[in-house]
């Protein structure tokens, strides 16, 4: 149309479209090559600290590798693990689609297994509402604990890494608080809530399968659901468009129209409300009832999944299945071979540097890079 | 006046056969060949993207070069850094100043290399060196003033000191009268003349063709990453040297029928607005934009374009007045209802954030109307009609592309710049802002952007045009207004039979229409 | 409330801010230099704890305070040093980068305290020794004063004292004068021969620095173990206090001592029979509502500027 722009006669469009897509396969190669490589360093880097501490890293490693898989109820423990972790990922790949970094993923599971149990304990309800109910609230909970400070930093610019951690804080003495003075029943031994109302319970493949499988439950089927339903909300809504718009480059964003003060707070917003679900998981079906740090230790393990998968919520449940894995193998490890837990927290550090180490992942990517014809 | 001996004179600096590759695989120079002469003044021309800039990246140590070899005065030297260019009395004064904001004039001019008494860095010392530099080179400055309040050719004079308080020889201007009026350049001008008397060396890099011919002594031309030629200024001509820089005859002539002006689109009255900072960007500025014409904006960088377009395009809210778009208000409206309202924006960092570069060619074709239909329908984004979009897009702007699934960042600058516009105009617009539409794009885009514009005023846009380069403005505007100090100083009826030094001294601020002769030509 | 009062005012209130704020004062001054060379560093937090850790073990080990207190400033440097190659030689995220230090040191100093003491919780079974405490001459026995200034920890001296050196530093130094014009322009600092790269690896060195020895305040100053993750977000309230203070030394010093009123507070108010959680929950909510006052207070300021052109431009049109 644009005779003044003849497209140069040398430009083969099919041919150049067949050669793109060539190579974006194999840039999708490398990135699991790549991703599969880090864990194999970050897994040689835990046994070689255990090597220098003076551990059997042999034992070790055979307690953390095969271990969740060498009883039914460690099996169970994955799959539970498993469940939060890929929740939590999901949670965590929202705001970081749009380059926000809330790490308050900690204080929403907090505050989502307390407004849960409250519900689930004092309010009678019919079957089914006794779980939807709970859950609804605790989603609401968690994504007004998002909104803060997304809300801060959209509109007020206000860190959000501080705010998140602050308010975590807040929320976990909160809880401390609570479970301390209201919720552990009078003349109770020790510091617990009572137990939610058994039609709040979400079942266990124990009782359902009849195989010892721990306290593994149905919260599996959320997880399911919210992977599904995030890559949808990411890929198939205008409002995934404007977070990845945002994300890719947020003066453009606002440029073109996006309101990117609305859409920044909600992806905390969201990503809370994703983050109270594994709350709920913890309390609906792992514990039953609140107890001391029910969320403790799972601060920081969304990111990993989350970068793992690369913020893609399809590839989610692998990297939380891998991640929870190591975990689960992790606490096998110390009773087993008196390793601390702890070494997993080392990996999961080292995977994060690998990762993200651009002159890294670019090095082999174009060391792997075929010879070009031209 | 030791001006450049014909042949005697043994080469300053010489490089030989220099290549760069850059990582990403561009081309930027491919074995190019250049010498300068002590206390000649050597132009250095060619279009955006000739490898001119990279060559004298390489010459200063802010790039190596892939291949070739540098001499000075006929010995070969390596240069990897900046540092090692000082120390050499190479010295450069960037496009984009290179100066600290928050620092004073002098701790700018003495940075990296600042005078001590005992372990500390003495500010007095540097302001008496500052102040005496200056005086001796007639480059007038104050030297304890804070950068970033001092005006732009202040600035630049800051810059030329800081390589000369380094010794330097041999001085590299990039493009230095890119943000300066007419009458500004003679002052550089006259500067340059001064420093060269005083047996200094300097490499001139332009595209300018008149300024060239007026200042230098010696001129090289580089096309597509290789050296065409070097010629003495006194067998050279503008023609010459516009058909070695781009192979063939250009035309600056921009045909465009008459204007078939319609109502009034854009009504801006007594427009207010001061920056977060407290700096005053615009005082009561009031013109209008009709249908059918290019409104031209001329003016010195800095003097409130960059904020009026912005503040018409909703990214910054208006302290005071009157926008109206067809008798409608859109003053303080978000980006979103300016744009629904029918303006459509070409801004002017558009290769920054005119795109997402991550995001893919189609995506960026629908920022403006992702939330609407057919883009999205029952709360769903379908990327079928994203990818139709693209697939339209493309093909109707020519933009070289193999996948509009392919991120922009794949593109060229020039491919880039297709999407912008092909992405504004195809919004359909009433009102469409161009802010320096063709700052960094060499002479082919440059038609193509003046060529859409053309066609969307023909086609009864109204266009608003804001641009610092003169010649550009004058020769495509139906319209000229003139912005200086945040004011509109002057509206000319028409341009023909202005000329660019009439212009200037409105530019510059020495003359200013009365605000009756303005508003007759509102 | 009277009673609270009374805390407040009295010279063992004073004395206690002085020195809860000394494990802020230090990471902040460090988070400064990062900040304004361009490179905040976020992973102070991980940082104070491994300089915590590795202060106490090899305090234990030698028994005596100084090899240890080297070995925190060293272990600290080292992370910071890691954050700096990962972030400036291998082009990693430098937020990112900085969880995975914070993750690392809460991870790696458990995991190490476990294998020598068999001991998750702390190293309290382990004695460990102190930094100093220092009396002043003449000024410990003036009223008032002196309780407030002397006999206070080495440490806290240091922290103090150190608010100058790092004013000096940014302003009157070659060193750091290059290193803020890196954190403002770094292209106008590499045109200049100043080495940007060289200068970042400064700017993160000493806040690891700074970080590492608040972190060995903590351990060996505070209290005599480690204690796992007993930095309980100083790191990041450290960070909170540069923003508020308006990134100068001064004001940084200002904002800790803010934040150290709070926690002391806290302290105190714990004895009077409120639920220690709450109580523990004013420095955290001190540093939200601080972080929102201070981004009301820039944006008033802002408005504020562009209010007084208005003003000033109405009257000239109106002449």
């Amino acid at each position: 149309m644009q005779a003044t722009l003849p497209t140069t006669p040398s430009f083969d469009r099919a041919a150049e479209r067949a050669r793109v897509q060539r190579e974006r396969r194999r840039t999708a190669m490398i990135d699991v090559l790549v991703t599969l490589g880090t864990i194999a360093l970050a897994l040689l880097v835990g046994f070689l600290v255990m090597l220098i501490v003076g551990k059997d890293p042999i034992l070790a490693y055979s307690s953390l590798l095969g271990g969740p898989l060498s009883r039914t109820n460690r099996t169970g423990r994955w799959i539970e693990d498993a469940t939060t972790l890929i929740i939590l990922g999901l949670s965590v790949s929202i705001p970081f689609r749009a380059r926000q970094f809330s790490l308050g993923a900690q204080g929403q599971m907090f505050m989502a297994a307390m407004i849960a149990a409250v519900i689930a304990i004092y309010v009678p309800m019919p079957p089914l509402v006794a779980v939807l109910l709970p859950l609804a609230a605790a989603m609401l909970a968690g994504f007004l604990v998002g909104l803060l400070p997304g809300l801060m930093k959209a509109y007020l610019n206000a860190n959000e890494i501080v705010s998140t951690l602050m308010l975590n804080a807040v929320v976990v003495l909160l809880y401390d608080f609570l479970l301390t003075n209201v919720f552990t029943p009078p003349g109770s031994q020790s510091l617990r809530s009572e137990a939610i109302q058994a039609g709040s319970m979400l079942a266990r493949f124990t009782t359902l399968l009849g195989v010892n499988l721990g306290r593994a439950n149905l919260a599996v089927l959320f997880a399911a659901i919210l992977v599904v339903a995030v890559w949808a909300l990411l890929n198939r809504t205008p409002f995934g468009y404007e977070i990845r718009t945002i994300g890719a480059n947020e003066k453009f964003a606002r440029y073109g129209g996006i309101n990117t003060r609305r859409a920044i707070a909600l992806s905390f917003a969201i990503g809370g409300a994703i983050a109270a679900v594994a709350g709920v998981h913890l309390v609906l079906g792992v514990h039953q009832r609140l107890i001391p740090g029910i969320a403790a230790g799972l601060g920081f393990e969304g990111i990993v999944v989350a970068l793992l998968a690369r913020n893609n919520p399809l590839l989610i449940p692998i990297t939380g299945l891998f991640y929870s894995y190591l975990r689960v193998g992790g606490d096998i490890m110390e009773q087993e071979a008196a390793v601390g837990t702890e070494i997993v927290l080392v990996i999961q550090a080292v995977i994060i540097l690998l990762l993200t180490a651009q002159v890294l992942v670019n090095y082999v990517k174009s060391r792997s890079r075929p010879v070009r014809e031209t | 006046m030791p001006t450049a001996s014909d042949s005697a004179a043994a080469p300053l600096i010489e490089m030989r056969n220099i290549t760069k590759i850059y990582p990403n695989g561009v081309l930027a120079d491919n074995d190019v060949s250049f010498e300068v002469r002590a206390g000649e003044i050597h132009a250095l021309v060619g279009e955006n993207g000739a490898g001119k800039s990279t060559l004298m990246k390489i010459l200063y140590g802010m790039e190596r070069p892939t291949s070739g070899q540098i001499y000075l005065r006929g010995a070969p030297v390596t240069i990897h850094t900046p540092h090692e260019a000082i120390a050499l009395g190479i010295g450069m004064v960037h496009q984009n100043f290179m100066l600290v904001p928050s620092f004073t004039v002098a701790e700018n001019i003495v940075l990296g290399t600042e005078p001590l008494r005992g372990a500390f860095v003495d500010k007095r010392a540097a302001v008496a060196a500052t102040a005496s530099l200056a005086q001796q080179y007639g480059l007038n400055v104050d030297p304890e003033a804070v950068v970033d309040v001092v005006p732009v050719g202040m600035r630049q004079r800051v810059e030329i000191l800081k390589a000369l308080y380094r010794g330097a020889d041999v001085l590299i201007l990039d493009e230095p009268t890119a943000v300066l009026t007419p009458q500004e350049t003679h002052e550089l001008f006259a500067a340059i003349r001064q420093l060269v008397n005083a047996g200094k060396t300097v490499i001139f890099i332009s595209h300018k063709l008149r300024e060239v011919m007026e200042i230098s002594d010696r001129i090289s031309v580089m096309r597509d990453a290789r050296m065409v030629g070097t010629i003495d200024k006194r067998n050279a001509d503008e023609h010459l040297l516009a058909k070695m820089m781009v192979g063939r005859e250009v035309f600056l002539n921009i045909a465009k029928p008459p204007v078939q002006r319609g109502p009034v689109v854009l009504k801006v009255r007594d427009l207010e607005y001061a920056t977060e900072a407290g700096v005053e960007a615009l005082k009561h500025v009031s013109f209008n934009v009709y249908a059918g014409e290019i409104f031209g904006i001329a003016g010195v960088e800095g003097n409130g374009q960059t904020e009026l377009v912005e503040v018409i395009a909703g990214l910054r809210a208006p302290l005071g007045g009157v926008i109206e778009l067809e008798g409608k208000s859109i003053a303080g409206l978000p980006p979103r209802g300016v744009r629904q309202a029918g303006v459509a924006h070409i801004p002017e960092d558009r290769l920054t954030n005119g795109v997402a570069l991550e995001s893919s060619i189609q995506e960026n074709l629908i920022v403006d109307r992702y939330e609407r239909e057919p883009f999205t329908r029952g709360g769903f984004l379908r990327p079928s009609e994203v990818a139709r979009n693209g697939e339209v897009l493309i093909e109707q702007y020519a933009i070289r592309t193999p996948d509009g699934a392919l991120p922009v960042g794949s593109l060229s600058g020039g491919n880039m710049q297709k999407v912008v516009v092909a992405r504004e105009l195809s919004s359909r617009p009433k009102l469409l802002i161009a802010a320096q539409p063709t700052r960094g794009v060499d002479i082919g885009a440059t038609e193509f952007m003046h060529e859409q514009l053309v066609k969307a005023r023909n086609a009864g846009v109204a266009i608003l045009l804001v641009s610092a380069d003169l010649s550009e403005v004058m020769s495509l505007s139906d319209r000229l207004a003139v912005m200086h100090a945040g004011r509109i100083v002057a509206i000319f009826p028409t341009t023909n039979g202005l000329t660019e030094e009439e212009v200037g001294l409105y530019m510059l601020g020495t003359k200013t229409m009365t605000q009756a002769e303005i508003e007759r030509n509102w | 409330m009277d009673q609270a009062l009374q805390v407040i005012f009295s010279a063992t209130f004073i004395a206690a801010v002085l020195r809860v704020s000394t494990p802020i004062l230090l990471p902040a001054l460090g988070g400064l230099i990062s900040d304004l060379g361009g490179v905040v560093n976020i992973a102070l937090e991980g940082i104070m704890l491994t300089a915590a850790c590795a202060g106490v073990l090899i305090s234990v080990a030698t028994q005596s305070e100084w090899p240890g207190l080297l070995a925190g400033v060293v272990m600290g440097v080292l992370m910071a040093l890691v954050l700096a190659f990962f972030h400036l030689n291998l082009k990693a995220d430098l937020i990112l980068a900085a969880i995975a230090i914070n993750i690392l040191a809460s991870g790696g100093t458990i995991f190490v305290v476990f294998l020598l003491t068999g001991d998750k919780g702390s190293t309290s079974a382990l004695v460990s020794k102190q930094m100093p405490f220092v009396e002043i001459p003449i000024i410990k026995d003036i009223p008032v004063i002196g309780p407030i200034v002397s006999g206070q920890n080495l440490l806290t001296y240091v922290a103090f004292i150190a608010v100058v050196l790092v004013a000096v530093f940014l302003y009157r130094t070659r060193a750091g004068i290059h290193l803020r014009a890196v954190g403002e322009n770094p292209e106008a600092a590499r045109s200049v021969g100043i080495n940007v790269r060289a200068q970042q690896y400064l700017a993160l060195g000493l806040s690891g620095l700074l970080a590492a020895l608040g972190g060995v305040y903590l351990s060996m100053g505070y209290v005599k173990f480690f204690a796992r993750d007993m930095t309980a977000g100083r790191g990041f309230i450290a960070l909170a206090a540069i923003f508020l203070g308006g990134k100068t030394p001064w004001g940084t010093m200002i904002a800790a001592l803010v934040f150290g009123a709070a926690e002391a507070l806290s302290v105190q108010l714990g004895n009077l029979r409120i639920p220690n959680q709450l109580v523990q929950m004013i420095p955290y909510v001190a540093t939200l509502v601080a972080l929102v006052i201070y981004a009301l207070v820039q944006r008033q300021r802002a408005i504020a500027r562009q209010r007084k052109f208005r003003q000033t431009q109405t009257v000239a049109v109106g002449s």
